[in-house]
């Protein structure tokens, strides 16, 4: 029989041992988040063009535009993430890390929604803080929290539309959460379309507690977010409709979904396990909550991530929930442990939980003074991320990934360099990613992946975009994964020569000059002119 | 206010929909029995995984969902 003593230091060293685990991966994240907020080019594909969605709205332009005419470019996502943005471009002026920023406070403030939630509910102080930080510690987050993309901004809206709903019924105050949860729907709705599992989850909530409530929320929802959604089109002319409906109906991979989910699964397997079992103990035997349901219905969300373009971020909903619900089941556990032996007992389960966990998410850099020691002693500063033309000096227990490692100074150099070929360019630049152009005062010409949607839709005109590049109109080409239509690359393939290729940011970028203005000469020689 | 044995005629329809559904678009689809590809045999899982929950909550009868 173990004293009571013996039990009390156990589980203050287990709950200590927790904490800065999951601290240390808080530490990890904002070293990440710091570095990116450094860097000034895109980091993942699309930054430049969230943010170029922001200075347009800045301008009281729509960036729901035709994409048949110069400069062929058009967002495929709402507007709230970009004018979340606006109000920062005077601080930031147009540079990526004003729309990092939000992104990575959205992260933070779902941190704490969740355990805020998790104390309401269950109270203490140990198991909310670790909801929270759980939530922040999954690779998933980590990777995609600090970047300028509108997904954890969604994320964001849902997790806080969950915990007003969750207390739509409350005797005082219930009809202000209810309306406050809606309205965090709405806006989750138009920061990512996505958001309409959460919407289904919420609704199917009041619907199970107050089925008139329920309706005349959900109507009230339908119309509101209807008005806008027509408001939108009928500003745009009818581009609204084209560029963030059509476009974004792309080939589905199942494959690619059943290996998500398996991923997913492996990443974050105690707090999925727990989740389910907490999902299946208020269905069976309590009532379910609004968590549970957000938690199976973000499953939908996890299911489209066989989606060309899509990935693992469609998780990033069931990572919030399972976060919420597995700490929910902990303080389930906990209150339900009947006499002084099964309590002792669950005490020291939950850290313990949270610390079998904790290896199962691993991800950290590689190099340095701090992380370099950490690496050798967790066994994996040599089982590194290889990208297309570097290692990365980075662990994720994920396998390969494009994202989380920190930049070098070859990478800084690296950006440099293909800046000067934008600079030098004659013309506009027909660039696979904006922050080039935008750093080089040049119009932001394609968004390569909504041109490639909307082609195989057959909704794309491209004749125009092919006439330019025939006339050789772009002072140069610059490609990372060539997501262009075949008939744009191709033309593109008769008319510019490649003149350079760069490694940054483990990518090989291709700047291509106009043939007419290679003339025989060696390509560096042309494209450096008579410098 | 919706109660389990409601939520069980009800996720227990959905399951029995999903199954017909995905059956019926293989003989439409192809004017003959096809074979059941993988996406179909994970639908058809889920259906049957969807039944087997609603027969349990229509027994649990009144209580509230």
């Amino acid at each position: 029989m173990i004293s009571s003593r013996v039990l009390k230091f156990l589980y203050i060293a287990l709950i200590a041992l927790t904490t800065l685990v999951y601290l240390g991966y808080l530490l990890v994240y904002v070293v990440y988040a710091a570095a990116l907020f450094r860097w000034p080019f895109d980091y993942d594909q699309g930054e430049g063009f969230e943010l170029y969605d922001a200075i347009l709205y800045s301008r009281g332009e729509w960036p729901y535009r035709d994409n048949a005419a110069f400069p062929f470019y058009a967002s495929n996502y709402p507007p709230l993430f970009h004018l979340l943005i606006v109000p920062l471009l005077p601080l930031f002026g147009a540079q990526v890390a004003a729309g990092r920023v939000v992104s990575f406070v959205a992260t933070l403030i779902t941190a704490m929604a969740i355990a805020f939630a998790v104390r309401r509910e269950i109270g203490g102080r140990f198991i909310p803080l670790l909801g929270g930080l759980s939530f922040l510690a999954s690779n998933y987050v980590y990777q995609i929290g600090p970047l300028c993309r509108m997904h954890m901004t969604m994320v964001m809206f849902e997790t806080l539309a969950i915990v007003f709903i969750a207390r739509f019924d409350h005797p005082e105050n219930g009809r202000r959460h209810l309306l406050l949860g809606l309205l965090m729907l709405l806006c989750a709705g138009y920061t990512k379309q996505m958001a309409v599992f959460t919407v289904v989850a919420a609704l199917s909530y009041v619907f199970l507690r107050d089925v008139r409530r329920a309706l005349a929320a959900g109507t009230a929802l339908a119309v509101v977010a209807g008005i806008i959604f027509w408001g939108l089109n009928i500003a745009t002319d009818g581009q609204w409709w084209i560029n963030v409906i059509q476009a974004n109906v792309n080939e589905f991979d199942y494959r690619q979904t059943l290996f998500l989910f398996g991923q997913w699964f492996r990443l974050h397997t105690i707090f999925v396990l727990l989740a389910v079992g907490y999902l299946g103990y208020e269905l069976f035997w309590g009532r379910l909550s609004a968590y549970s349901l957000w938690f199976l219905f973000s499953l939908g969300a996890g299911a489209l991530s066989g989606k060309w373009g899509a990935g693992f971020g469609y998780f990033t909903t069931a990572v919030a929930a399972s976060s919420l619900t597995a700490a929910l089941a902990m303080g389930r556990l906990l209150s339900g442990a009947r006499g002084a032996a099964a309590k002792s007992v669950v005490t020291l389960l939950i850290p313990l939980l949270y610390l079998i966990q904790a290896p199962r998410m691993l991800h950290l850099p590689t190099s340095g003074p701090v992380f370099g020691p950490l690496a050798r002693v967790l066994g994996v500063a040599d089982r590194l991320v290889q990208g297309d033309c570097v290692t990365f000096q980075y662990h994720d227990a994920m396998g390969y990934t494009q994202l989380g490692h920190l930049l070098s100074a070859e990478d800084y150099a690296a950006g440099e360099r293909i800046l000067e070929y934008v600079r030098m360019a004659e013309g506009p630049v027909f660039s696979e990613e904006a922050m080039f152009t935008l750093l080089a005062g040049k119009p932001v010409v394609t968004n390569p992946t909504q041109l490639l949607n909307l082609y195989k839709n057959g909704l794309l005109d491209t004749s125009e975009m092919i006439a330019r590049i025939n006339r050789q109109e772009f002072g140069m080409v610059l490609f990372r994964a060539q997501f262009y239509p075949p008939p744009v690359l191709e033309a593109i393939g008769q008319n510019y020569q490649p003149v350079d290729h760069v490694c940054m940011n483990g990518f090989y970028y291709r700047i291509l000059w106009p043939r007419h203005k290679l003339g025989g000469k060696a390509p560096l020689e042309a494209a450096y002119g008579d410098e | 206010m919706i109660t389990k044995r409601q939520l069980g005629i009800f996720v227990t329809a959905l399951g029995v929909l999903a199954i017909v559904g995905i059956v019926a678009v293989d003989l439409i689809g192809a004017g003959e029995w096809g074979g059941f590809g993988p996406l179909q045999r994970i639908g058809v899982g889920l259906g049957l995984l969807a039944i087997l929950v609603g027969w349990v909550l229509i027994r649990l009868g009144d209580r509230p969902a």
